[in-house]
């Protein structure tokens, strides 16, 4: 019964996703629309979109997993998830929407010029990107596979699969309107479940939080559910600071979150809709946050088992069981594959977009070279490997970007001194010092001490970064004074790009 | 949707030039107000993003160096986990709503200064 109607939510949201997709193709567009008729989305649909984008596989089962097992620690996860948009609101936001960058890419080359900086910038980007979907796919794997008798791999292959022909279709392409749709669904899928537990609870008389039992360490019995960089246990100070860092810079680098910032019509805009994006990232992350706590009660033997994700899905029959768990079930599987799909789409249409830019000269069958691209090496790489805790593995890839797009972002919008060679060596230097240290920590066999640190390297990696990027930029303009050499034409061309993201728009006249 | 319009491949080439404004020369007053706003937008989006740190890391410090706090329940809810789960939230939409509020009294100072 339970896998009947579990397989009917996937296969509705599924149906309905690929309906939208190719609906939207047949809405004709002109090429002023495809860049200019963006600007009427109002603030709401965008942050909508950009939550739809962005809430993903790690924050629709893994908050309340990593909750599960590591209690306390887990919710500085969805506030670093929350707070990674303040940074970008402060520092990125309204300047990168003046940029007129649609990539990464194109941001180092407006910034900094020259064909390096672009191509470091891709392939970092295009590494983020498959290390953002593989837990996605972790994700679907872990769904199907415990919520039907069918094995686990058939999530990622058909999950990928999906995005793959929507992609190649031309579907699913920017549609503010769907990825803003899929939002909702997503808050709906656990809002609903969440408030019929607790409203269950109520009636018949038990306390949610056991007691307040719910909050206290769990017993424990000696098993440590391995000691990757994935692993959820507890944290020490260095490694909170660490995640701290991680989430809040490791947000500025997202590829798929950039290109949203483009349907805003101005800077200003930029800023409001960041804002309610805050708003809605806060509201989403209260039912993670509870169903977790919920977990801790009613599950707690998933936190010695390596399926804690899959606490969400299991709570409702655990809790109410019968006909309306399994509903309650169906609904919040269904949401997960939302969340599967959307952000797994628009990370592929922004990889396939940046490869087939610079390996394909930006051909339509180079762009569907690429996303064949795009889809089969994570997907590879997420059958090959096995996940431990979602928001864990999300982590990693936060503090990666912390350490290597950060710096360029940040100095190349509020530092007149960045240079093309120190971009590229701060980039370089941050993807091999925190690629490293999280690689090392989970092949190596470490002491205690370094392994800590390697789990969670960004507050070393993210300032080592910076210091590279500037010290290299300094060096490279040192000695070269004059008005005629590189470092005079560096220094032009960073005023008047900084001129063009900084000043404020020319109200209603602004041409494109 | 009455006629369909032609079909237009939208392409992005890989060397395009990004579309900047004209300068203002090294030293001309337009070139200082410039400066000017940056300065104070960074000075404001630090000021933000560094109190919202300290507050965190202090929140990290007191969670770790004073584990009593956990006995200090509303609701049978911990003190640590209200303050985590749904205290800071606030917090970052105050900080949200003061930013967009003074960048825009910033530009607005600019816009005055440089006469547009």
């Amino acid at each position: 019964m339970q896998s009947s109607t579990a397989l009917i939510a996937v296969a509705v949201v599924t149906a309905a996703t690929v309906l939208i997709a190719f609906n939207g193709l047949r809405l004709s567009r002109t090429t002023s629309d495809f860049y200019v008729a963006s600007r009427t989305v109002k603030p709401w649909w965008n942050a909508s979109a950009i939550g739809g984008e962005y809430l993903s596989a790690a924050s629709f089962l893994g908050v309340a997993g990593l909750i599960v097992v590591s209690g306390q620690d887990g919710l500085w996860f969805p506030i670093g998830y929350t707070a990674g948009y303040l940074m970008l609101l402060l520092f990125v936001a309204a300047p990168l929407r003046r940029s007129g960058a649609y990539t990464l890419p194109d941001f180092a080359q407006i910034r900094v010029g020259g064909r390096l900086p672009r191509l470091v910038t891709s392939a970092l980007v295009v590494v983020v990107g498959w290390m953002y979907i593989v837990p996605q796919l972790h994700g679907a794997a872990l769904t199907l596979g415990i919520t039907t008798p069918l094995p686990s791999w058939v999530g990622a292959v058909a999950v990928m699969c999906i995005v793959c022909v929507t992609v190649l279709a031309g579907g699913m392409r920017s549609i503010t309107f769907v990825q803003a749709f899929q939002y909702w669904l997503k808050l709906l899928a656990l809002a609903v479940p969440t408030i019929f537990l607790l409203i269950h609870l109520g009636v018949v008389g038990e306390s949610a939080t056991a007691g307040g039992a719910a909050f206290d360490a769990l017993p424990a019995d000696g098993s440590e559910p391995g000691s990757s960089a994935v692993s959820g246990g507890q944290l020490s100070l260095f490694q909170t600071i660490s995640l701290i860092v991680a989430l809040l810079f490791g947000t500025l680098g997202l590829p798929h979150v950039l290109v949203r910032f483009y349907t805003n019509p101005d800077g200003p805009s930029a800023r409001r809709t960041t804002a309610i994006v805050l708003g809605l990232l806060s509201l989403f992350y209260v039912f993670p946050t509870i169903l977790g706590v919920l977990g801790r009660t009613w599950l707690p033997d998933l936190a010695s088992s390596s399926n804690a994700d899959a606490t969400v899905l299991l709570l409702p029959s655990a809790i109410v069981g019968g006909v309306a768990g399994d509903l309650l079930s169906a609904f919040v599987i269904g949401g997960a594959f939302a969340a599967f799909l959307s952000t797994t789409s628009g990370l592929v249409v922004s990889l396939a977009g940046v490869m087939s830019q610079d390996l394909f000269k930006g051909t339509v069958r180079g762009f569907r070279i690429a996303t064949l691209l795009a889809c089969a090496v994570p997907l590879l790489l997420a059958l090959a490997t096995r996940s431990f805790a979602l928001a864990g593995a999300i982590g990693s890839v936060f503090a990666f970007t912390a350490s290597t797009i950060c710096p360029l972002l940040l100095l190349g919008i509020w530092w007149r001194g960045l240079t093309a060679r120190g971009a590229v060596a701060g980039m370089l230097t941050g993807a091999v010092a925190c690629g490293g240290a999280l690689l090392a920590a989970s092949t190596l066999r470490l002491p205690d001490v370094v392994v800590q640190i390697c789990e969670h390297p960004a507050a070393l990696t993210v300032p080592l970064a910076f210091i590279v990027t500037v010290a290299v930029s300094r060096w490279e303009t040192a000695g070269d004074r004059s008005e005629t050499g590189r470092a005079g034409a560096q220094a032009r061309r960073a005023q008047r790009v900084m001129a063009l993201l900084h000043v404020p728009e020319e109200r209603y006249e602004r041409e494109f | 949707m009455e006629s369909r319009p032609e079909r237009v491949r939208v392409t992005a080439p890989a060397d395009a030039a990004p579309r900047l404004v004209s300068g203002a020369r090294a030293g001309s007053p337009e070139d200082f107000y410039v400066r000017s706003l940056i300065r104070s937008q960074l000075r404001l989006a630090m000021s933000v993003a560094v109190g919202f740190i300290v507050v965190l890391v202090l929140l990290a410090v007191l969670i770790t160096f004073w584990p009593q706090i956990h006995n200090m329940r509303l609701a049978t809810i911990p003190l640590p986990w209200l303050l985590l789960g749904v205290g800071v939230y606030p917090l970052i939409w105050v900080g949200a709503a003061l930013y967009n509020r003074a960048s825009e009294r910033n530009e607005q100072r600019y816009r005055d200064l440089a006469g547009r």
